[in-house]
C-alpha cells in the first residue's frame, strides 16, 4: 500500500537524518556555532566506508567502525585547530565569534570537498551493502535489506548516544557546558574537552551516517551538501541543542519529503525544508524544543 | 507635568518578578538617584524605560506622552538616553566617531556634529586619544566615551546605569563634575549606582528599589538613614 | 605616543590605493595583448564587483550573508530573460537588472532584519539554495540547466574590459562617499554593536535594509554585464561554491577595507587560473588560505600589508585593559 511504504521510507529517512542533526544540535548547544562542514563529516564517514570495503575487501561490518573512528578523528581535529580560539579568548575577530565560525567551517567545507574531489577523484563509488538481500517483507512493509539492518543500526546508535548524554558522566558535563559556559567552568567542568568531545561525537555520527547511506547516496566529493543542509533545517525546527527535538524533527521532515515528494512535487522536494527553515527561523528561531537566544 | 511618570510598572521572567508595581515620577531638572541592592531591578528598570525590554504591565509617559513600547531607536530620538552597565562602544570605530555615530543618528549636521564631538572630548579630557579605535582605550576611558556620547544633543533624560563603577577616582572626578555642570544647566538625571558617597554628594533625591519593588523615594540623605533601606542591603539585625 | 589615524584616514588611504591598483588593471592591456588573458581579468573584475557588495554587507555593516552569488545570478537572468522574451539588449537589460535584484535584496533584508550570526547565514543560504533550484527547474520559464543566451554589447574584448574598469571605478568612487558619510557611520556602527547603535537612536531597520538593497543591486548590475560578456547566462552562477570563491577573495584580501575586496578578487581569480593549468587545485588552496587567514590575519592582505608600514605603537599611552 502506497501510504505505508511512504511512512516507512519516511521514517527511515528521518532516522538517518537525525544521525547527522543531533551531532549539529550538540555543537550548537555547547559552542553556540553552526558547523557549516558538518556535510563532509558524513561524506568523510562516506567515503572511509566505502574504499575500505571496495578497495581493501574488507566486510562492511567491519568498515562501519572504521567510518565511525575516521569520523571521530576528523571532529577532534576540526575543534581542537579551528573551533578552539573561539573559546580560549584568542582570535583576531574579537567579539565577531560567530562570523569566525561561519566563515571557517564554510571554507572548511569547501576545502575538505575538493581535497577529496582532487585525491580520490570525483566519480561516484557504490557504498557497499550490509547484507545482500534485496528485499525483506515484514508483514505489508517491503523494504530492502540493507535499508533495514542501516536503520536498526542508527537507531542503536542514536538510543545508545541519548543515553550517554543524559546519564553518563560525561553527557552531564555537555549537558551542563551547553547550559552555562561560566557557570560550568566555575564548577571546574573543563569546558576545552566537552567541547572536544561533542565535535569529535558529531564527527563520528554524521560519518556513520554517511556510511550507512553509502548504498543508497553513493558517496561523491559533495555528497554531503545536501544532507548538511536538511540537517540545519531540522536543528532549526527541533530546537538548536535540543537532542530529542532533533530526533523528532528528523522523523517529521523524512516523513514530509516522503510524502510531499509524491503527491506535491518531486522536483522541488528538497525545498519544503529550506522553506520550513525560513519560515522557523522568521517566526520561532528557537524551534519546538530550544532554548530562546537572549539579547540584553 | 513631569518630565518622566512610571506609573505601575510590573515586569515578570517566568516566575520570577523582576519589577513590581513600580510607580514614581521625576520633574525636569531632576538628578535623581535609584539605589537598590543587587537584583533589585534596576536594571531592568533602566532597560523598560530606555525600550529594550517592554514591561508587562503600568505605563511610562516622557512629558505626558506614553512612550511604553517604543524601540530604543525611537526613545533616543525623543530625548531618552542612557549608558549600559556593561559598557557598550563601537570598538572598531575611533573614539571621534563614536561621538559622531550618536550626533549624526540624532539628526545633527555633520558640521554641527563635528564640534559638539570635539567640545565634548575637551569636557572630558579626552582628546588626545580621539583618534584611537573605541575597542583599544582603557576601560575607564570607553565608559568615558559612552557617557560623552549621551550627551552630544543634550537628552531630555539622561539614563546613567553604575557609570562610576570600576572607574579610576581621576575620571570619576571628570564624570561627576560634568553631571554637576550639566544639571547646573538644567539637565534631567537618572543615575544607578552603588557608590553611596557619590549619590549623596551628586543627588538630592533617591529612589531605593528592593526585590522588584520601590520601598523609599525622598531625600538622600533621608533614604539612606531610613530603616526599611538599611534593611533592604544589610538585613533586619542592622536596621 | 605616535597618533594614530582617525576613521576617515583610514579610508582616504584604503581609496587611493584602490584607485592605484584600478589605475593598474587599466593600463594592463597595453602589456596583456591576449584576449583569453583579458577575458581572465574581466571576469576577475565581475568577482571584484560581487566582492565589493558582499564586503558592504559583510565587512561594513557586519550582516554574513551566503547570498552574494544569488544576486548575481539574479541580475544575469534578469536581463537573460527579457533578451529572450522581448529581444531587448543590454541598455534595458541592465538597469533592469539592478532594479530586480535590488529589490529582492530588499525583501531579503527585511525578511532577516531581526537574524544574526549563525541564524542570518542559513537563511540567506536556504534563500540561495531555493533560487537556483527555481531556476534550474523552471526549465520552461529559463531553459533550467541549458542556460540562457545573452545579446553581446560590443565587437572584440577591448571595450568590455574599460566597461568593467569604468562601472569598477565609478563603484569604488560611489563607495568611498559613502562611507565617508553619516551612512558609512551608521553601517558600521551597526556591525560593531547593534544595540549601541540602536541606543544612540540610529535607525537600524532602515539601514541594514539600506545595506541588503545596495549590496545586492551592485551584485546584479556585476551580473548583468557579465552575462552580456559571456553571452550565456546559467544557474551554476549562483551555486554555493560561487558563494564561497567571493567569501575568500575578501577574507584574503581584507574584510571590512575598501581595498581588500578589489585586490583580493583580481588575486585569487588570476592566479585560480595560473593554478587551472596545474591541476585544478584552486579551490583547495584558496579555501586553505581563507581558513588560515580567518584563524589568524582577519585584516587578510591588506592587514598585513600595513602592519608592515604601521609604527603604530605596542601599547595605548593609558592603562589598557582587555575590551572583549
Amino acid at each position: 500500500m502506497l501510504t505505508l511504504d511512504l511512512l516507512i521510507n519516511g521514517l527511515v529517512i528521518g532516522v538517518f537524518y537525525a544521525l547527522m542533526a543531533i551531532g549539529l544540535s550538540l555543537i550548537f548547544g555547547i559552542l553556540k556555532v553552526v558547523n557549516f562542514a558538518h556535510g563532509e563529516f558524513y561524506m568523510v564517514g562516506a567515503y572511509a566506508y566505502t574504499l575500505l570495503a571496495l578497495m581493501a575487501g574488507v566486510s562492511p561490518w567491519l568498515a562501519l567502525p572504521f567510518a565511525l573512528i575516521a569520523g571521530l578523528l576528523l571532529g577532534l581535529v576540526v575543534e581542537r585547530l579551528l573551533m578552539r580560539p573561539l573559546y580560549s579568548g584568542y582570535t583576531s575577530w574579537g567579539v565577531m565569534r560567530d562570523e569566525y565560525a561561519v566563515i571557517v567551517t564554510f571554507a572548511l567545507s569547501i576545502f575538505l570537498i575538493n581535497v577529496v574531489d582532487k585525491v580520490v577523484g570525483p566519480y561516484a563509488y557504490k557504498g557497499p551493502a550490509l547484507i545482500d538481500i534485496s528485499r525483506i517483507t515484514i508483514g505489508p512493509i517491503a523494504i530492502s535489506g540493507h535499508r533495514l539492518i542501516a536503520a536498526i543500526v542508527a537507531i542503536a546508535v542514536i538510543v545508545i548516544v541519548a543515553l550517554i548524554i543524559r546519564y553518563s558522566f560525561w553527557g552531564r558535563q555537555i549537558q551542563a557546558v551547553s547550559q552555562n559556559r561560566l557557570g560550568a567552568s566555575l564548577a571546574g567542568i573543563d569546558t576545552a574537552k566537552a567541547s572536544a568531545i561533542v565535535f569529535s561525537l558529531a564527527g563520528g555520527l554524521a560519518a556513520i551516517s554517511g556510511a550507512l547511506l553509502a548504498n543508497i547516496f553513493n558517496p561523491t566529493p559533495d555528497v554531503g551538501v545536501f544532507p548538511a543542509i536538511k540537517s540545519y533545517v531540522i536543528v532549526v525546527l527541533g530546537g538548536m541543542g535540543s537532542v530529542p527535538g532533533s530526533i523528532i524533527a528528523s522523523i517529521i521532515l523524512g516523513v514530509l519529503e516522503s510524502f510531499g515528494g509524491v503527491y506535491i512535487s518531486y522536483q522541488y522536494r528538497d525545498t519544503f525544508g529550506l522553506f520550513l527553515l525560513i519560515l522557523f527561523l522568521l517566526f520561532r528561531p528557537q524551534g519546538l524544543f530550544g532554548e530562546k537566544a537572549r539579547e540584553v | 507635568m513631569p518630565c518622566l511618570a512610571i506609573k505601575n510598572v510590573s515586569k515578570a521572567f517566568g516566575g520570577l518578578k523582576a519589577i513590581d508595581n513600580a510607580s514614581f515620577s521625576i520633574e525636569a531638572g531632576e538628578l535623581v538617584g535609584l539605589i537598590g541592592p543587587n537584583g533589585s531591578g534596576k536594571t531592568t528598570l533602566l532597560n523598560i524605560l530606555s525600550g529594550h525590554l517592554s514591561c508587562d504591565s503600568g505605563s511610562v509617559e516622557l512629558d505626558g506622552k506614553p512612550i511604553t513600547g517604543l524601540r530604543p531607536e525611537v526613545l533616543a530620538r525623543h530625548g531618552v538616553l542612557r549608558m549600559f552597565q556593561l559598557t557598550r562602544s563601537f570598538p572598531r570605530m575611533s573614539a571621534f566617531d563614536n561621538l559622531m555615530v550618536t550626533g549624526c543618528a540624532l539628526g545633527l549636521s555633520q558640521g554641527d556634529a563635528e564640534k559638539r564631538a570635539m567640545k565634548l572630548l575637551e569636557d572630558l579630557s579626552l582628546t588626545r586619544i580621539m583618534g584611537l579605535d573605541a575597542g583599544q582605550l582603557s576601560g575607564g576611558q570607553m565608559k568615558l566615551l559612552e557617557f560623552g556620547s549621551c550627551f552630544m544633543v543634550p537628552p531630555r533624560i539622561a539614563l546613567l546605569d553604575e557609570p562610576f563603577a570600576a572607574v579610576h577616582p581621576t575620571l570619576k572626578e571628570i564624570m561627576s563634575g560634568f553631571i554637576r555642570s550639566r544639571h547646573a544647566e538644567g539637565q534631567t538625571f537618572i543615575v544607578v549606582s552603588h557608590d553611596m558617597p557619590v549619590v549623596v554628594e551628586l543627588c538630592p533625591r533617591s529612589v531605593c528599589m528592593n526585590a522588584g519593588r520601590v520601598i523609599a523615594d525622598e531625600a538622600t540623605r533621608t533614604v539612606l538613614s531610613d530603616k526599611v533601606v538599611i534593611e533592604a542591603y544589610l538585613g533586619e539585625a542592622a536596621a | 605616543m605616535a597618533a594614530t589615524q582617525p576613521t576617515n584616514t583610514r579610508l582616504k588611504v584604503e581609496f587611493a590605493v584602490s584607485l592605484v591598483l584600478l589605475a593598474a588593471v587599466a593600463a594592463l592591456p597595453a602589456v596583456v595583448t591576449n584576449a583569453y588573458w583579458q577575458g581572465v581579468i574581466i571576469v576577475s573584475m565581475y568577482f571584484a564587483m560581487l566582492s565589493i557588495a558582499w564586503n558592504l554587507l559583510a565587512g561594513d555593516t557586519g550582516q554574513f550573508s551566503l547570498a552574494p552569488a544569488t544576486f548575481g545570478m539574479l541580475g544575469a537572468y534578469t536581463t537573460g530573460l527579457l533578451s529572450y522574451y522581448y529581444g531587448t539588449g543590454a541598455a534595458i537589460g541592465v538597469p533592469a537588472a539592478i532594479i530586480v535584484s535590488g529589490g529582492v535584496g530588499l525583501l531579503l533584508g527585511r525578511i532577516v532584519l531581526r537574524l544574526r550570526g549563525p541564524y542570518l547565514a542559513l537563511t540567506t543560504l536556504s534563500f540561495a539554495e531555493i533560487m537556483r533550484l527555481v531556476i534550474s527547474n523552471s526549465i520552461d520559464f529559463t531553459r533550467g540547466d541549458l542556460g540562457l543566451n545573452v545579446p553581446g554589447i560590443f565587437q572584440g574584448r577591448l571595450p568590455y574590459y574599460y566597461l568593467f574598469v569604468i562601472v569598477l571605478l565609478v563603484t569604488q568612487i560611489g563607495l568611498f562617499y559613502l562611507l565617508r558619510s553619516r551612512a558609512g557611520l551608521f553601517l558600521r556602527a551597526i556591525r560593531d554593536d547593534e544595540i549601541a547603535a540602536a541606543s544612540r537612536g540610529v535607525r537600524i531597520v532602515y539601514w541594514k535594509t539600506f545595506a541588503f538593497t545596495l549590496s545586492a543591486a551592485i551584485s546584479g548590475l556585476a551580473g548583468a554585464l557579465y552575462g552580456h560578456f559571456a553571452q550565456f547566462v546559467s544557474p551554476e552562477l549562483g551555486l554555493i561554491s560561487q558563494t564561497g570563491i567571493v567569501i575568500s577573495m575578501v577574507v584574503i584580501g581584507g574584510l571590512g577595507t575598501m581595498v581588500g575586496p578589489l585586490a583580493g578578487a583580481l588575486l585569487v581569480y588570476v592566479a585560480s587560473e595560473f593554478l587551472r593549468d596545474s591541476g585544478n587545485w584552486q579551490l583547495v588552496i584558496f579555501s586553505l588560505l581563507v581558513i588560515v587567514f580567518a584563524r589568524f590575519f582577519r585584516q587578510g592582505l591588506w592587514g598585513i600589508l600595513l602592519s608592515a608600514f604601521d609604527r603604530k605603537p605596542a601599547r595605548p599611552a593609558s592603562p589598557a585593559t582587555a575590551t572583549e
